[in-house]
């Protein structure tokens, strides 16, 4: 792209170049006196001073009287493009004060329109500027080579000239000559007094059947007329089928000196025959408020928008004073003027794969996994991107299904534009290889090219696959089969054996009915589970018993050892009259005798003098001891008196403490 | 009067039970004749009889499935022949024609997971029994660790052992049952069934499922399922297209 930029800076390019020049040279000017001074002498720093502040006031003088001089450029978006393509010429007018663009620009062979301005302010090293730049719209009618003449801009006092601009227009691909001087691109009309307007832009001219043509629909409106659309804009006409609307966009746009707010539909158009139509016109219906019309001559003062006493309907106070008085409602039709667009039919002979679309596509193409078993799903994914009739674009073909079974392909479109007429259509295909294979079979898609005006076919490239083996289950039937089949000789034979046919009816049925539940679902899994939990209840019982049994035994040893340690305590002492002292000595023996006897369990009460010596088997001495000391015992307790003395001797209480500390 | 009554029920239950047996048998033997005679409805209708009074067995869909595969009906082929195999694990001839009529259909289905492979050298009902052992094990070992005065090492390890083995147990079960071969698992029985983005007809087709496919149900809206899918995707499919497996 170039573009071709031209800058005219006549009010102050001799001014400038003067100071300039004045400030380059004068400090220079002013060195050599003071390096010649140095050198020699000294020379006075006021001097020095001086010239350098002069400079600097120069420098910044020549730079403030820079910025301040008007400057008006003018560039082309583009020096090259097509019949029927537009582009866009800026005017930008740099400098203080209003400045007065070309209000039309007319070249032979381009319309050029005002479409806007816009203006900048800039601060820059302190520098303040400002620019406007004045937009206007050029669309080509014609190939060739045009030159915008230079126009002249009125900046404050001054007159501004644009450099002269080349653009050079090239034949649109597909269209031909006749209906290039037609030139069916637009059409404009303007209604209900100036203040709407609809624009029907459809950039080509020409078209195949199905192919997707963008149609852009303008709607302007006066803003003060406060517009409200009541009907949204529709295509009318016949032989074609147009897409959903889609607003794109809203813009402020002055064209012929008055304000519009412009609306931008976008849609596509798919013509379904061929011959040649009319596109339109756009057809619409808005509510905007006018002034009331007054019966009386009009003695009003003129408005300021109605600078050239044209009777414009704003001249009217209403609108620089809304409440003045009541404006009236009304319903206006927008309508523009219908385009015509040749169709020409597809070409013949379209290839096998070709589905209708037509536009200009590319294909990627993927395979997942890459390594499966015979019979094994392979998720093959196309992705055909570019710009055409997407709705027409079907899955690619498989160019040789042979030892391969495909499924229904799904497809999912992401659209990169607002129409869908870019972006995205995603196909997945299921394909299962029936015998060994090295690769993905080849997909094809093919599509028409209106461009190049021939049927394109895309191939997706060689996807490398591993196929092993065949599956193992049919392996298991093929050995199970009669052995009457001949061995299949190769792979190839293999998929065209005949299919192998299932194995024989079972005729004996199980006497018990089975069931699909889990077993734990099951009544009889729980109550199961009743056994093991009864054993440990029992378990836990007989525990709890035998422990309680332990106890007691343990509490009952523990007294009768108390007992008997209290009593040896007391023997010990020799406090106590003979009958107590052989009464304790006795019992003794008694309780000794039952703790001797462990888990017996002896009642201490019951036990005598036999059942102690056998217990702790005492020698014919010790038993006769044992005897005597229980017969004491017993004279003593039930006679009250005793055959010998009142008192026992220490030798007695010795032999009956040694006979007792020997019960072990 | 109650007692009596219980009795009267045990006799009848006693007595009818072998008649009802014998009536199965002679059932399963008539449309094992028709399916011999080349009278393949019929014996569908048959064994399908033998189905709905309960008399289930691997055997009886077995041949149903059989049936079905002879009047090229390969979802409900496919469909008997998994009942079988979910009643019988090992069941050879369902195995091997469960095969045949998947390369036949060429039905798709849906992959096991590596754990759920290695989970399944044992059924659930394995793994429910063991599961159970492991826990009275468990119980009774720490029973006794509570109840003895001195800690047993043994004991401890034959708790911690049965512990060990019954959550193993029971995460197999839990992993079994929603799996692949889970009780959600089903299978297409129509055709040219086409999985779906959405519960409508006119909705963008997420994949196409031969008849016998399998699916995972994953929840129910009105008469559409929505279902796991062979290949890791998911789709709506309706709810006449598609049957469970487990009764």
């Amino acid at each position: 792209m170039s573009s071709e930029v031209e800058t005219s800076r006549e009010f102050t390019r001799g001014l400038c170049r003067g100071i300039e020049s004045l400030a380059s040279r004068t400090p220079s000017a002013a060195l050599q006196p003071r390096l010649r001074s140095e050198r020699r002498c000294e020379v006075g720093l006021n001097t020095l001073q001086r010239i350098f502040i002069t400079a600097f006031a120069l420098v910044a003088a020549a730079q403030f009287a820079r910025a301040d001089s008007p400057s008006v450029t003018a560039v082309l978006s583009n020096s090259e493009t097509v019949v029927g393509g537009t582009l866009e010429l800026q005017i930008k007018v740099t400098g203080p004060g209003d400045a007065q663009p070309p209000e039309e620009i007319s070249v032979d062979g381009l319309e050029i329109h005002a479409t806007g301005q816009s203006r900048q302010f800039e601060i820059h090293n302190f520098a303040t500027s400002s620019s406007v730049t004045y937009n206007y719209t050029i669309l080509p009618f014609r190939a060739g080579r045009f030159t915008i003449p230079p126009q002249t801009v009125r900046a404050g006092s001054k007159l501004l000239r644009t450099p002269e601009l080349i653009l050079n227009v090239a034949d649109a691909p597909g269209s031909s000559a006749g209906a290039r001087q037609s030139r069916g691109r637009q059409s404009q009309s303007v209604s209900a007094g100036d203040l709407l307007f609809a624009e029907l832009i459809v950039p080509k001219k020409v078209a195949y059947v199905g192919e997707i043509v963008p149609v852009q629909i303008r709607m302007g409106f006066d803003p003060r007329v406060r517009p409200r659309l009541i009907e949204p804009p529709e295509i009318t006409g016949q032989g074609f089928t147009a897409q959903k609307l889609q607003q794109s966009g809203q813009t402020s746009e002055t064209i012929n000196g008055r304000p519009y707010d412009v609306v931008t539909y976008k849609t596509a158009i798919a013509a379904a025959r061929a011959g040649k139509f009319e596109v339109g016109p756009v057809k619409g219906k808005a509510q905007v408020i006018v002034p009331r019309a007054r019966s009386a001559p009009r003695s009003r003062a003129r408005s300021p928008f109605d600078l050239f006493d044209l009777d414009d309907p704003f001249s009217d106070p209403f609108f620089s004073n809304p409440f003045a008085q009541m404006g009236e409602r009304r319903e206006v039709d927008i309508k523009s003027e219908p385009v015509a667009l040749e169709v020409k039919p597809l070409p013949p002979s379209a290839p096998p794969s070709f589905s209708g679309a037509i536009g200009n596509f590319v294909m990627t193409t993927d395979a997942k996994p890459k390594s499966v078993q015979v019979g094994d799903p392979i998720t093959v994914t196309s992705a055909i991107s570019g710009r055409g009739n997407f709705d027409r674009v079907n899955a690619p073909a498989i160019e040789d299904e042979r030892g391969w079974h495909k499924y229904p392909p799904s497809s999912k479109f992401k659209q990169d534009d607002e129409v869908g007429i870019s972006g995205t259509k995603t196909f997945e295909t299921v394909l299962s290889p029936n015998e060994k294979k090295q690769a993905v079979p080849v997909l094809a898609f093919s599509y028409f090219d209106p461009a190049k005006e021939q049927y394109v076919t895309l191939r997706s490239e060689s996807i490398a696959i591993t196929v092993q083996g065949g599956a193992p289950a049919t392996q298991n039937v093929a050995a199970s089969q009669p052995a009457s089949a001949s061995p299949a000789p190769a792979v190839a034979a293999q998929s065209t054996q005949k299919p192998q046919d299932i194995l024989y009816q079972l005729t004996d049925r199980p006497a018990t009915v089975e069931s699909f539940a889990p077993l734990y679902t099951r009544p009889v899994f729980w109550t199961v589970q009743l056994v093991p939990l009864l054993g440990l209840i029992g378990f836990a019982g007989w525990k709890i018993r035998r422990a309680r049994i332990d106890n007691r035994e343990r509490r009952r040893f523990a007294a009768l050892q108390h007992e008997t340690s209290e009593l040896m305590h007391k023997l010990r002492r020799n406090a106590g009259s003979p009958q107590e002292y052989y009464a304790e000595a006795s019992r003794v023996v008694r309780l000794k005798t039952a703790l001797a006897s462990g888990s017996g369990g002896i009642d201490p009460n019951v036990v005598d003098a036999e059942t102690a010596a056998d217990t702790f088997k005492l020698d014919a001495d010790s038993r006769d001891q044992l005897r005597r000391l229980f017969e004491q015992s017993d004279e003593w307790q039930y006679s009250g008196a005793h055959n010998g003395p009142a008192t026992i001797s220490p030798e007695s209480r010795r032999e009956v403490l040694e006979l007792i500390k020997n019960l072990k | 009067m109650k007692m009596r009554a219980s009795l009267i029920a045990f006799l009848f239950c006693a007595l009818a039970t072998p008649s009802l047996f014998s009536q199965a048998d002679a059932e399963f033997a008539k449309a094992n004749q028709e399916f011999a005679q080349g009278h393949f409805k019929e014996a569908i209708s048959g064994y399908e009889a033998l189905i709905h009074s309960g008399q289930w067995s691997a055997n009886v869909f077995y041949d149903l499935g059989n049936a079905y595969f002879r009047t090229g009906d390969f979802g409900r082929g496919i469909l008997n022949y998994e009942r079988a195999l979910a009643l019988e694990r090992h069941h050879p001839e369902a195995t091997a024609n469960l095969q045949i009529a998947r390369d036949e259909a060429h039905a798709l289905e849906i992959q096991p997971s590596s754990l759920e492979r290695y989970l399944q050298f044992a059924n659930i009902n394995q793994y429910s029994v063991a599961a159970a052992t492991a826990f009275w094990l468990a119980i009774f070992a720490m029973f006794a660790l509570i109840l003895k005065r001195r800690r047993s090492a043994r004991a401890i390890a034959v708790s911690i052992c049965c512990l060990l083995v019954l959550v193993v147990a029971m995460y197999a079960i839990f992993t079994l049952e929603r799996g692949t071969k889970g009780q959600a698992l089903a299978v297409v029985t129509g055709n040219d069934v086409q999985a779906r983005l959405a519960t409508a007809d006119t909705a963008n087709s997420v994949l196409a499922l031969p008849p016998g496919s399998e699916i995972k149900i994953l929840s129910t809206r009105g008469d559409w399922i929505y279902a796991a899918l062979p290949n890791n995707l998911r789709g709506w499919i309706p709810a006449k297209n598609a049957e469970r497996v487990r009764l």
